[in-house]
Order: structure tokens, then sequence, then C-alpha cells
């Protein structure tokens, strides 16, 4: 992945994530004050971010978001965290492109090693 | 999974540095990560903040958040020398932070959990005034598996 895009599509993941841990219920009883207002420009700020992707990416981040909730999925030891498929060898050098799972079709991540 | 269990002595900071909240916040983070890594995780903390302070009122915060570059639970502690400015819900300033950063994929929903207890346990810290107890990160960790116990005894 090129290394705006990746920042970009990071950034709309766990956004994403945020908004949809707002609506949780069990995230709700734990309390915490959210001003509504802020979580609309919340909404905003995301929709901006995926602007900044290119067109074809941001389709494929959309309707995967949709399909399954989360359009990344991270690799673990071989396998892809979305649908637990170990994943071809020939995908699993780390690459510049967008890969996608070839069985459930998530953005595949690599996380950095720290 | 107990909270004591998901601290490590060298995730225990009693003396950090004072300063903005957003610097405060970054500090904790360089803690767990570095590099572009660290940046995703505060970009992400700050929008949390926008949508409402998580400092929590009587002197702690708890910022929180998912995300895509952790692949496990990852929890930091600091404690500044000078209470620092939080916009907090009671409009005190903070000095302990709870800083909580977890996967997007979360079996058995830890982060959850483990975010309420933090909670649970905050509360305590502040009704019976224990900020500035621990002297040492050792110390710290011991006291925060006391009031863990206590809680659960009270069941
Ligand atoms: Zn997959």
């Amino acid at each position: 992945m090129q290394d705006v895009i990746e920042m970009h599509l990071k950034l709309l993941f766990d956004l994403d994530n945020l908004i949809a841990d707002m609506e949780e219920p069990s995230y709700k009883k734990i309390g915490f004050k959210i001003e509504d207002e802020a979580s609309l420009e919340l909404i905003r700020k995301r929709n901006q971010l995926l602007k900044k992707l290119p067109q074809e990416l941001a389709q494929r981040y959309e309707i995967l978001k949709k399909r399954y909730r989360q359009a990344i999925a991270p690799v673990e030891s071989e396998f892809c965290l979305g649908c637990f498929q170990k994943l071809p060898t020939e995908l699993l050098t780390r690459s510049k492109d967008i890969i996608t799972c070839p069985n459930c079709g998530r953005i595949l991540y690599w996380r950095e090693k720290s | 999974m107990n909270l004591a269990s998901l601290l490590s002595k060298d995730r225990v900071n009693l003396s950090l540095k004072p300063g903005k909240k957003d610097d405060v916040i970054k500090d904790l983070v360089y803690s767990i990560k570095k590099g572009t890594d660290a940046e995703v995780i505060v970009s992400t903390l700050l929008k949390r903040e926008e949508l409402g302070s998580t400092g929590i009122g009587k002197g702690i915060a708890i910022p929180h958040c998912r995300s895509l570059v952790v692949e496990k639970l990852e929890i930091a502690v600091g404690r500044t020398s000078k209470p620092i400015s939080f916009n907090s819900i009671d409009k005190k300033p903070v000095s302990l932070i709870f800083l909580i950063i977890a996967p997007p994929q979360d079996p058995g929903n830890q982060y959850l959990i483990t975010l309420g207890k933090i909670v649970q346990i905050a509360k305590e810290i502040t009704k019976k005034n224990l900020i500035q107890q621990a002297k040492t990160p050792e110390e710290f960790i011991a006291l925060i598996n006391d009031i863990e116990k206590g809680l659960t005894k009270r069941k």
C-alpha cells in the first residue's frame, strides 16, 4: 500500500470502529459523556477521509463495510483474521498494492513488527 | 481477566511530564507504539476526545479507542507531577491517566469489559483518595490488584 493511502485507510477504519462503538449498548452503559454535535462531526470527518481514497478503493471499502462491518482484516501468522483462512504463499510478502483476501475479499493489513 | 495482570510496570509512569492534554496523550501512546502506528493511535484518540472528554472527574482520565495497528489490548498508565487540564466533566484538572488501546477484532469483548472495570476502579481510587498513594509502579499495580479484589468480593 502507498504510505499516504494506507494512512488514510487506517484512520478511516479506526474512525468507523469508533463510530460503531459509540452505538454499542455495552459501551453506552460504561457512562462516558458523548456530545451529539460531535458525533455528527465525526461522521463528516470519516466521509472526508473516504473521499481522499482513490475512488475504486473507496467504493470497495464501503461495500466491504456494509457486508462485514469491518472492511479491513489484519494478517496474523499467514491467516486472514477476517475469515481465518490461510493465505496463499504468493500473498505473504508485504506489497505496495492494496491486497484483498482471496477468500472473503476484505482488504488485508500487515501490522508493523514492534 | 483481572486488570492488574494486564498492567506491566514498564507501562506505568508515575512521573509523567505534565503538559497540554494532546502532548500527554502522545507521550503515553509512544510508550506503546512508535512511528506511523503511534500517529494513527494518537489521531484516533484525539478524535475520541472531541466527542466528549474521557476525563471522568476528580482527577482521572481514561482515553481509549480501538486501532487496527495493535494486535492485543494495550494499557499504559501515567501520573503527572502536576495536574493538567483535560476538559473533564467536572472541569477539574487530571493527574492520573489510564490509556487503553484495543485491536478491532476482540473475542469476548475484552475491550469494553476492561474499560468498564477501569472506570469502576478509577471511582474507587478517587473515593478513597488514592491517586498519590503508590510510590513505585510495583506499588501501583499492587494497589490496583487490591481494589479489584475488593470490588469482586462485594459482588
Ligand atoms: Zn479473509
